[in-house]
């Protein structure tokens, strides 16, 4: 009798006499293992599950589905009259939001940093769990780059997915789907880029916030503090920008900024109708501060979690 | 690799503005079960990060499992397990998410992970408990989950700082019965506790450091040596035995319902069974005394300079 047979009719037996215990004892792993690349994507997808409320309870959930369903309402209502209005001459089809203003829309998700960044990353800290992370092949760099690209991955889902929608239901009520299709495919990169740039800023700076606290009610207190603060200092300093133009003090404005690198991607120029329109040099002036905000902010990062002592 | 020694700490020195943790450690240390013993803030904890590669030493060398920590330190991290003193787990989330987490944060693919986790919760009793969240579990349970983390890789060695801090005397049998039989896996392990009586129990090979300077290595067995005193259980009678014996040259004390004797070779051992015999006592139990690792832990710092 083979082992396995042996251990089959053992387990037969035992079931005959009432149930038995099974130590199943310890197994070695032989497998492949991965190194830095595998813990931080392995750090990566955790930090995603997280903050999409994934093998959490349902309340984590509500949160950012809800958020989603919000951003997509304007994208759901401007493909409904789009429908509606399909009959009507071309001049007469009513459209409520533009591919550009929806990236402005997007500006919503700023709630949604202020929820998840600090989730994502306060109990890490609070929670002593960092020495566990740091004692893995991770690096304190692959744990920013891991957060950073967490958040950002999901904040680029939420703001493209409500735009492909728009794209989608407006070439479905076009007369012409193939028509409409060749003729915006200057979106196909226009969005992309500007929805990229947009996730990139609001991820750094909820994630460079979140980092200087181990509380999550202070981190997102302080990154929707940060944004109310900055826009009214510049609201305050622009004044009306709409009649006397605007000043570089639109540039104050935290929350704002990385709609004028939209305007630059989508009109090659920043918006007259904007807190930074007419000002020389504004476009290179918001590209230079978005930049450095971009590095202030992974400046912090780095230094909070290096983790090895010299 | 480079030697067949789990660990070798070659003038290991680490010093930080106004103390040094660790004073020129050296010591070559084989697999197994190996007890890091000392006083809190004796260096246990510095050792380990530096073990780990969390810390630079200020002077001095490590190599682990033949890798050198300095050279590759996300190596030495990838063979290795850790299981800190203090509570380190999301409290939210469920001991098989947190666990397959670690799996995988350790290089695991990610089906392996939650396999391995699956496993490694039952090999750790908390099979039943794997999808409660840990801000449920009992502090035994935390500190089983701990160490399911600490080897869900199956590492080379594992390093447990203090890992019956906290526990009941219950809780505390089980958790080094569950050390214990890590050697059996093949996993080496590194304690470090100021328990003596866990290290005597559990581990085979003992370094004891004071100070952050070494105080002696060595097998457990060559350092619970014979005293040369033998204990002699003859009932509440022991103190009509301690003058006869002084009569016949034989140093001896009554001590906790026992007569300690001290004896240096078998004539001696004759005298004393002819002496209980003489008088007439009833011998329930003669055996030689074995010193304790607290004993030789306070004997050996006390000679240090």
């Amino acid at each position: 009798m083979s082992p396995v047979q042996a251990g089959r009719a053992e387990a037969i037996a035992a079931e005959a006499r009432g149930g038995a215990v099974y130590d199943r004892g310890y197994r070695p792993y032989d497998g492949p293992r991965g190194r830095r690349g595998a813990a931080t994507f392995a750090l990566y997808k955790a930090s995603m599950r997280r903050a999409l409320g994934i093998r959490r309870s349902w309340r984590q959930k509500v949160a950012p589905f809800a958020l989603l369903g919000i951003v997509t309402i304007p994208a759901i209502v401007n493909v409904g009259i789009g429908y509606v209005t399909r009959d009507r001459f071309l001049s007469q089809r009513i459209q409520i939001i533009s591919y550009r203003e929806y990236v402005g829309v997007s500006a919503a998700l700023l709630l949604f940093v202020a929820l998840v960044s600090p989730d994502v990353l306060c109990p890490d800290r609070r929670q002593h769990v960092l020495p566990l992370m740091f004692a893995r092949p991770i690096t304190g760099f692959d744990y920013v780059v891991a957060k950073l690209g967490a958040i950002a991955t999901i904040l680029f889902a939420f703001s493209f997915l409500p735009q492909v929608v728009l794209f989608v239901g407006n070439m479905l009520v076009s007369d012409s789907a193939l028509n409409y299709f060749t003729g915006h495919l200057w979106v196909l990169w226009k969005v992309p880029a500007a929805v990229a740039l947009l996730a990139i800023y609001y991820t750094v700076i909820g994630i460079a916030i979140s980092s200087l606290t181990d509380r999550r009610i202070v981190a997102g207190a302080s990154i929707i503090g940060l944004f109310l603060v900055t826009s009214i200092s510049s609201a305050i300093f622009v004044g009306d920008f709409e009649f006397r133009g605007g000043s570089a003090a639109g540039l104050i404005n935290v929350l704002r900024l990385p709609l004028y690198l939209r305007d630059l991607i989508f009109l090659t120029h920043i918006s007259p109708r904007s807190p930074l329109g007419g000002v020389n040099n504004g476009g290179l002036l918001a590209v230079v501060t978005y930049v450095v905000v971009l590095a202030v902010g992974v400046t912090v990062l780095l230094r909070r979690y290096r983790w090895v002592e010299r | 690799m480079t030697s067949g020694s789990l660990l070798r700490l070659d003038g290991l020195t680490k010093r930080y503005p106004g103390t040094t943790a660790l004073d020129g450690l050296s010591v070559d240390l084989p697999r197994g079960r190996i007890g890091l013993v000392g006083a809190n803030g004796a260096g246990k904890t510095t050792t380990f990060r530096l073990l780990l590669g969390l810390a630079h030493p200020t002077e001095g060398h490590i190599e682990v499992c033949g890798i050198d920590v300095a050279r590759d330190p996300i190596g030495v991290r990838s063979r290795l397990g850790y299981m800190p003193e203090h509570d380190c787990l999301p409290l939210d989330q469920t001991a098989a998410d947190v666990v397959a987490t670690f799996g995988e944060l350790s290089g695991l693919p990610a089906r392996a992970a939650r396999q391995r986790a699956s496993d490694i919760l039952d090999l750790v009793g908390l099979d039943e408990a794997r999808f409660r969240p840990i801000g449920e579990f009992s502090t035994g349970m935390r500190q089983r989950a701990k160490l399911a983390q600490a080897i869900v890789s199956d590492p080379e060695l594992v390093l447990l700082d203090e890992p019956t801090s906290g526990l009941d005397p219950a809780g505390r049998d089980d958790m080094l019965a569950l050390v214990s039989r890590l050697g059996s896996f093949g996993i080496s392990v590194l304690m470090a506790t100021h328990l003596l009586d866990d290290v005597q129990k559990v581990c085979d090979y003992v370094v004891m450091i004071d100070a952050g300077r070494l105080v002696v290595a060595g097998t457990t067995a060559s350092l619970l040596e014979r005293t040369g005193t033998v204990t002699v259980d003859v009932g509440p009678r022991g103190p009509e035995l301690v003058a006869p014996l002084g009569a016949i040259n034989l140093r001896a004390v009554a001590t906790e319902g026992v007569v300690e004797v001290e004896i240096s070779n078998d004539d001696e051992l004759d005298l004393l069974t002819d002496c209980i015999a003489r008088l007439e006592l009833p011998l329930y139990r003669l055996s030689s005394r074995v010193t304790s690792l607290d004993e030789v832990f306070l004997h050996r710092t006390e000679e240090l300079p």
